[in-house]
């Protein structure tokens, strides 16, 4: 079974050392063999790149948003979808859902529902008396923002709510039973019992919430393409549209080191927060 | 719990899943419509007419392969994409679930050199965005000549796909006690027939899980095939769909009645195994 470890290196380690290599290398789409090394050339460019600087900024906004109301809805549906009712399995079922939803059909559907001629958002808060003008959702810069934030909350909430729910299912029910007795309120035993016990988990999550939706690409290129304007762009996107539309595949690939980079500092930040490999150490 | 307690529950569960599953709910109201129905504004929340023309459209408008040539529209793929889709979502799902589960098998019950190491890569490359490694795989494969081909798609998705499935049953296989398996061995079974008969069964609900989310994520995968398809008979359903796009208007019931026809597969499946998924990642996605 020792060959299977060479399997997880050509599929786990090898597409990212190549990632690196390229990185470094100029590629010529016209010839593909001749691959001159380029020193740091690309991560110059990168560097100096204003609209790169304006996507780095743009990826924090949009992370940042998301996390924090997939954390704060996820946690609450959770301690809701927890309570002992009949047919919760249904509404269970109803609100993880959107995790299943091919992203695709979610900006298809989203493009639909934020259509600002005919779409049934704009009509909604219309006759709701919310609004008196149709708004361009996704053609208004700061308004595309928010609906490719909404998208993320609404596909990514579930996770939090599965994460958590898992996690609550193994608090012993003792703990509330000998609260109830002491006399404690619902609110006493959710700050006392319920957070603290979630306090690792929620980090956990939030840690990887914030890293993959930094690195989000589907969800805003399909919606948006990044725009209006550039006003969506994110890392991910300039990485694609560099070695796409660009056809600077090093330039691409400088970007995506730079978010790998990145990303090792969140994973320091997972391996600390979750104690991953722990007890390892100790056996 | 008190009456009225529940029913307040029960209100407010309502209302939330109303909303989470409105655009859903849309999506297949808007399929339904005649066109004429589609772009009238103020927008109708139940279709007045009901027609099921998109859906004829999608799934018997014609195959390519007996009507070629330009000029064909999108729509006349749509089969084709599907069964793209389900032979590479089948495809990587099998490919990453027997590496990750022997590889797990062997990481926790035997020892050698880099033992440690590879549950640190799996979540490290569980954390990769798939932007980061597609190109460099897309080179590769114009040197193999394999781009444009399942194939390529294939051995994408298992790069997406096996860190997950290989943290998740390494999860699972370090909770199965091995005291049970030395006993068999001492009663003189194979090490062989110990797996088939001993391990597999009992690592079961994490195999489930694993394929589930497998399955969910190179069926729901658009960016691989984006850069690696050419040919339009090729193409994953998710490149495929967004070809509706490319005309100078938009068709919202053929794109709703696709949104619906891509997601049930998915719903199926979910609905099925629901129990499995939210057990497997509790026991592999987040350590207790």
């Amino acid at each position: 079974m020792l060959p299977l470890i060479l399997a997880v290196g050509i599929f786990l380690v090898w597409p990212i050392v190549e990632a690196v290599r390229l990185s470094f290398v100029r590629y010529n789409p016209l010839r593909p063999d001749e691959q001159p090394f380029a020193g740091l050339d690309n991560y110059l460019f990168v560097l100096d790149d204003p609209l790169f600087w304006e996507s780095f900024y743009q990826a924090v906004v949009w992370t940042g948003w998301s996390t924090v109301l997939q954390a704060v809805l996820g946690v609450g549906l959770a301690l809701l979808l927890q309570q002992p009712l009949r047919g919760m399995n249904a509404f269970r079922g109803m609100l993880l859902f959107p995790y299943i939803v091919p992203t695709v059909v979610i900006a298809l559907n989203w493009r639909w529902l934020f259509n600002s001629e005919i779409g049934i958002v704009n009509h909604l808060l219309l006759s709701a008396g919310i609004i008196h003008d149709k708004i361009a959702w996704l053609s208004t810069p700061n308004m595309a923002m928010a609906s490719a934030i909404l998208l993320n909350v609404w596909k990514y909430t579930p996770f939090v709510i599965i994460v958590v729910l898992a996690r609550l299912q193994t608090i012993p029910t003792e703990l509330y039973d000998a609260a109830k007795v002491d006399g404690a309120g619902a609110f006493r035993r959710f700050r006392d019992i319920t957070l603290p016990q979630l306090a690792e988990v929620l980090a956990v999550v939030i840690v990887f919430r914030t890293i993959w939706t930094f690195n989000k690409f589907e969800e805003i290129y399909l919606l948006t393409r990044g725009g209006p304007g550039t006003s969506t762009y994110n890392l991910a996107l300039y990485a694609f549209d560099q070695s796409i539309a660009n056809l600077r595949m090093g330039v691409g690939a400088a970007a995506g080191v730079i978010m790998l980079i990145l990303l090792l500092i969140g994973a320091v930040f997972y391996i600390r927060v979750s104690g991953f490999g722990r007890e390892e150490k100790a056996a | 719990m008190k009456t009225w307690v529940a029913a307040i529950l029960y209100a407010v569960l309502s209302a939330i899943t109303l909303v989470v599953c409105f655009p859903l709910l849309w999506a297949i109201s808007t399929s339904l419509k005649p066109k004429s129905e589609i772009f009238a504004w103020p927008p109708t929340l139940i279709p007045q007419q009901i027609t099921f023309e998109a859906y004829r459209e999608l799934l018997f408008g014609g195959s390519v392969a007996s009507a070629p040539g330009a000029g064909v529209p999108p729509s006349a793929y749509f089969l084709d994409w599907f069964m793209n889709s389900v032979i590479v979502a089948l495809g990587s799902t099998v490919i990453s679930i027997t590496v990750a589960t022997l590889a797990a098998y062997s990481l926790t019950r035997f020892r050698f050199w880099g033992q440690r190491s590879v549950p640190y890569i799996a979540i490290l490359g569980y954390m990769v965005p798939s932007v980061i490694f597609v190109f460099p795989m897309f080179l590769t494969m114009v040197s193999l000549d394999l781009t444009d081909t399942l194939f390529s798609l294939i051995l994408g998705y298992v790069c997406i796909t096996l860190p997950f499935c290989l943290w998740l049953m390494w999860a699972f296989f370090r909770g199965v006690p091995i005291e049970i398996e030395e006993a068999a061995l001492v009663d003189g079974a194979s090490r062989l027939r110990v797996f088939w008969q001993i391990v597999l069964p009992m690592a079961l609900p994490g195999i489930i899980a694993a394929s589930i989310f497998s399955l969910i994520v190179s069926w729901n995968d658009y960016l691989f095939g984006r850069v690696f398809m050419n040919s339009m008979h090729k193409l994953p359903l998710t490149v495929g769909v967004m070809h509706f796009f490319d005309g100078t208007h938009v068709d919202w019931g053929l794109m709703m009645a696709s949104s619906v026809l891509m997601t049930l597969p998915m719903a199926i499946l979910f609905g099925f195994m629901q129990r499995h998924l939210v057990a497997g990642f509790g026991a592999g996605a987040v350590k207790g």
